[in-house]
């Protein structure tokens, strides 16, 4: 196996020699370096000061996509790779993006809503005011607690 | 491939051009982009649907361990393309440096992994009862742990026939603690069960334990969560500083003194547990504590075993010849691992900056 005459004609590793070279993968990891410290500035109290926190998460995803793109086109060679690269990561997405968008319901029903249940079982702090009413109306559940409905 | 006895014109078509590890590595990784799809969905509809949810200061991560992780994954995806580039040179020798070079940094994610996971053990941060310290609220239920927990020392304490002078103090702790903080809260809800007061000696108790950051640190900055916005318990009622210099079991502590109300270098600020560290673990407070040491072990728990396979198979790699016949192998790894990288490209903001 040592040969290195030895020519399989299905591996690839000769098809894209010529793509890849070192300066391009210094300039790929300068690149990811940069947005990782893009997201690390998030941190920093003059950012949350400043930017409110949807738009910074939103930020941060599209620093994430953006590594997680360079990382597959160029470390993992799907740029260059032939059309077969659709074969396998089209239906990987499309079924991640199907599991994710299955959960949205109950991200939009948990996030806006918060049953009787689940407040229940919540860490609140005691309110000034009338709590003593509401400790008096809520006694015979054992427990007292308010129950915040924003 | 080629039959040439008898050959009509059929061209051998295989599924894919490339070989079969590396459609069988495409394959498995499909199979991977799923599975943390699920994991990593089912934390966004966790965190995002809790009602509560701590910051990361109230948990002990430090975001500067995650960033410096990030680099050392990026890094290594790096070495890893240039050992498989040297491969395809043939120059094995250069192909083996890069690599050791690969499993070198896989170790240090991993040592800086365990540094992280020993700052939530230490504070009785676990997914699960009976190691698990985390309560998420202040109630009863938070009272009487604490007492139980402080007569469990006890108990021990008192067994101990020749105490050393450290563990008369530890004693004095206990008693302090007992007497100023839970019996209070305790008898007031006894006996005044629709007074607030009860309730607010609870937070007072969970809040000497374990102050939570959020709570302390930034009032109204963006790192707590958006329901419930600090609360104004503390900042209006009390003033902490006085609070804590009422309080004389506090001056009894090793390295309390100072520290009391001190932030440490992460910005956490010293509780009776920091104070008493190895010893009086009591119970903690920490609303949707429990939901996220499940989803954060779960999660950094799988990447981590992902780290591993990955680092056993740079070993198995270092014990071949690393020349152009074996570049496909090196690939797939490569590939592997570039994925690995991948998922804690996602994990890091997530778990960390969010």
């Amino acid at each position: 196996m040592s040969d290195s005459t030895h020519n399989d004609p299905h591996d690839s590793s000769d098809h894209h020699e010529s793509h890849g070279s070192i300066g391009l993968y210094v300039g790929i990891f300068a690149a990811l370096c940069v947005l990782t410290t893009f997201s690390f500035l998030t941190y920093f109290p003059f950012w949350r000061e400043n930017v409110p926190v949807g738009v910074s998460r939103v930020f941060m995803m599209a620093v994430s996509c953006t590594k997680a793109m360079l990382v597959i086109m160029f470390f993992m060679h799907l740029k260059w790779e032939a059309s077969w690269k659709w074969v396998l990561t089209v239906p990987a997405s499309f079924m991640s993006a199907l599991l994710i968008f299955a959960l949205v319901p109950d991200v939009g029903l948990r996030m806006r809503h918060a049953s009787h249940q689940r407040m229940i079982h919540a860490a609140e702090v005691p309110a000034e005011a009338d709590s003593a009413q509401t400790a008096a109306e809520d006694d015979h559940s054992g427990e007292t607690h308010e129950h915040e409905h924003e | 491939m080629s039959d040439q006895g008898h050959a009509p014109d059929f061209d051998y078509q295989p599924a894919l051009p490339i070989s079969n590890g590396k459609t069988f590595m495409w394959l498995f990784l499909s199979t991977e982009i799923m599975f943390f799809a699920a994991l990593i969905g089912t934390y966004i509809v966790l965190r995002f649907g809790a009602i509560s949810w701590p910051s990361t200061h109230d948990v002990h991560l430090a975001e500067i361990y995650g960033a410096v992780n990030t680099f050392v994954l990026i890094c290594s995806s790096v070495t890893i393309v240039l050992a498989l580039e040297a491969a395809k040179k043939n120059n094995s020798p250069l192909a083996k440096g890069w690599m050791v070079l690969t499993l070198v940094l896989g170790t240090v994610f991993l040592g800086i992994k365990m540094v992280e996971y020993d700052a939530k053990f230490s504070h009785g941060l676990y997914p699960q009862h009976p190691h698990s310290g985390i309560y998420e609220k202040p109630d009863v239920y938070y009272a009487q742990a604490v007492r139980l927990r402080l007569s469990e020392l006890k108990v021990e304490l008192l067994a101990i026939t020749d105490r050393t002078a450290e563990q008369d103090k530890q004693l004095t702790v206990i008693d302090d603690i007992s007497r100023e903080l839970v019996a209070p809260a305790e008898e007031q809800l006894r006996n005044h069960p629709d007074s607030p007061l009860g309730r607010k000696l609870l937070w007072k108790l969970a809040d000497e334990i374990y102050p939570r950051a959020s709570v302390h640190e930034n009032p109204g900055g963006g790192h707590t969560s958006a329901r419930h916005p600090n609360p104004g318990y503390l900042l209006g009622s009390q003033d902490s500083a006085g609070r804590r210099d009422r309080s004389p079991f506090l001056l009894t502590g090793g390295e309390g003194d100072a520290g009391a109300e001190a932030h440490d270098s992460s910005g956490h600020v010293s509780g009776l547990n920091d104070q008493h560290h190895p010893w009086l673990k009591l119970p903690i407070m920490i609303p949707g504590g429990n939901m996220w040491a499940s989803t954060y072990f779960l999660l950094t728990g799988f990447h981590a075993l992902h780290v591993v396979i990955g680092l056993i198979a740079f070993v198995i790699l270092l014990m071949m010849t690393l020349g152009r016949a074996n570049a496909g192998v090196i690939e797939n790894v490569g590939l592997y691992w570039h994925f690995v990288d991948l998922v804690w490209i996602f994990l890091f903001p997530l778990l960390y900056l969010f």
